[in-house]
């Protein structure tokens, strides 16, 4: 689809409210691969996968009304509700959560291989910056944002007390923000 | 806490992620509004795993959009006013199919309604023949049992028969007593051979106790229609003779009506 419209968040937000289908046209043009790259990470089957991707962006589209800027992010609130919803669909069917994680142990790389047009940043330059994270900030970034595990999940996983959880994943992400502000 | 030290926690990361808990993210929520440090620190942790997420994108297939975008659509059909619907040829025979149900469902209602009607009547008539069956066997058991009372009292090797035989103004009537004489004393009476008592008249049992004659109750003279019934009169120590007269409806202390009949022992 042509985007004959760029929208800054206020504005998109905006006309989402008034429940405008170009914006949400622009909203999933925009941010569906990055919700489907997480559904992905976390879905083996990809009707599975497909039809979660579909509910998520009808819940977006339903219940924009709760989403609310004070407390953060458009794309932040549509990547938790995505997140959520993955892991509740994958419960209601009995899946466990680390289902694909020891698979992706490199996803980052693998993932753009496949998906080789997706590109409406200039990864190739980010992605060797982040490439340069330790293993172990990966992991624990990679655990938490893409799949969704909790702090006491991550701490079981990585074999780390439950206590420096939170200070592990602040050094990852700020290690992963210098990266990105680099490039 | 200082806000540096809150910025330096990993709580604003872990907020980022959905990771906090409710009330962790309420807190967090209200320092943004009070603080811009924390806002901006949220904002460029956001922006941090949103390039990230940006990193991993995976194209859904196009047909995702579509559906979609037919899906909200339809939604915002039902609840809009009165739009015109195009419906797939599928729908067509699913709503065709589903009427075709209705109906006939509508008529198996009606059958099964009408075989629930009549298996009703007779369940109703059965539950009354077996009300009148269950009365009748009560009845029996009833009578039944006062038989066997009849036949103790007359079988009693304690009790001790006494005729009263018809006197002047009733030869023809009789009467016989049993009569507990020597254990507690119960007399019974058999009225059967007495004539049916005018209407509003009974007779009056009494007993002669030192040459007066005592109160020994009323006969009850007939009984659910049956008039052959033994019964209990008052209960006499000792006593010289027994007899019955006709007294108005209620008795009287001492006889006032016609003497009937008369047994001395």
């Amino acid at each position: 689809m042509a985007e004959d419209i760029k929208y800054s968040e206020e504005e998109l937000v905006l006309s989402l409210q008034r429940r405008d289908q170009k914006a949400f046209s622009y909203l999933y043009d925009n941010y569906a691969g990055a919700l489907n790259g997480i559904i992905c990470r976390m879905v083996e089957e990809s009707q599975l996968a497909e039809d979660i991707l579909q509910e998520a962006f009808l819940k977006i589209w339903n219940n924009f009304s709760q989403y609310d800027s004070s407390k953060g992010r458009l794309f932040t609130w549509m990547i938790n509700l995505t997140r959520n919803l993955t892991i509740d669909t994958l419960r209601s069917k009995g899946y466990k959560k680390q289902q694909k994680i020891s698979r992706d142990e490199n996803s980052v790389s693998n993932y753009h291989d496949k998906n080789a047009g997706a590109d409406k940043f200039d990864t190739l330059g980010l992605r060797k910056q982040v490439a340069n994270l330790k293993p172990e900030q990966k992991s624990i970034i990679d655990l938490a944002y893409f799949n969704g595990y909790t702090q006491e999940e991550i701490s079981k996983e990585m074999g780390i007390p439950l206590g420096t959880v939170k200070t592990r994943m602040r050094s990852a992400i700020m290690e992963l923000r210098k990266m990105l502000e680099y490039n | 806490m200082e806000i540096k030290d809150i910025i330096s926690s990993g709580l604003l990361e872990l907020y980022v992620l959905g990771m906090a808990s409710e009330q962790e993210a309420d807190e967090v929520t209200s320092l943004a509004k009070k603080y811009p440090e924390v806002a901006a620190e949220i904002a460029a942790i956001e922006s941090g795993l949103q390039t990230y997420a940006m990193m991993h994108v995976v194209e859904p297939r196009s047909s995702t959009k579509e559906k979609i975008f037919s899906a909200i659509n339809t939604t915002s059909q039902t609840n809009g006013a009165g739009k015109v619907v195009s419906i797939s040829s599928f729908w067509k025979y699913a709503a065709a199919a589903s009427i075709i149900l209705l109906v006939g469902s509508a008529i198996l209602n009606v059958i099964y309604y009408d075989k629930y009607k009549i298996a009703d009547k007779n369940y109703a008539a059965a539950v009354i023949e077996k009300n009148n069956v269950r009365d009748q066997l009560a009845s029996l058991e009833e009578s039944n049992k006062e038989m066997k009372n009849d036949m103790g009292v007359i079988q009693s090797k304690y009790s001790e028969p006494v005729t009263l035989r018809g006197q002047a103004d009733a030869p023809e009537a009789a009467a016989k007593i049993f009569w507990m004489k020597n254990t507690t004393g119960e007399v019974y009476i058999d009225p059967s051979n007495l004539p049916e008592p005018p209407s509003g008249m009974q007779y009056q049992f009494w007993g002669f106790v030192d040459g007066k004659p005592v109160d020994g109750g009323l006969i009850v003279f007939t009984k659910k229609g049956d008039k052959y019934r033994i019964q209990k009169m008052k209960t006499f120590g000792k006593a010289e003779a027994f007899a019955v007269t006709l007294e108005t409806e209620g008795g009287h202390p001492q006889p006032e009506g016609k003497l009937f009949v008369m047994g001395k022992m």
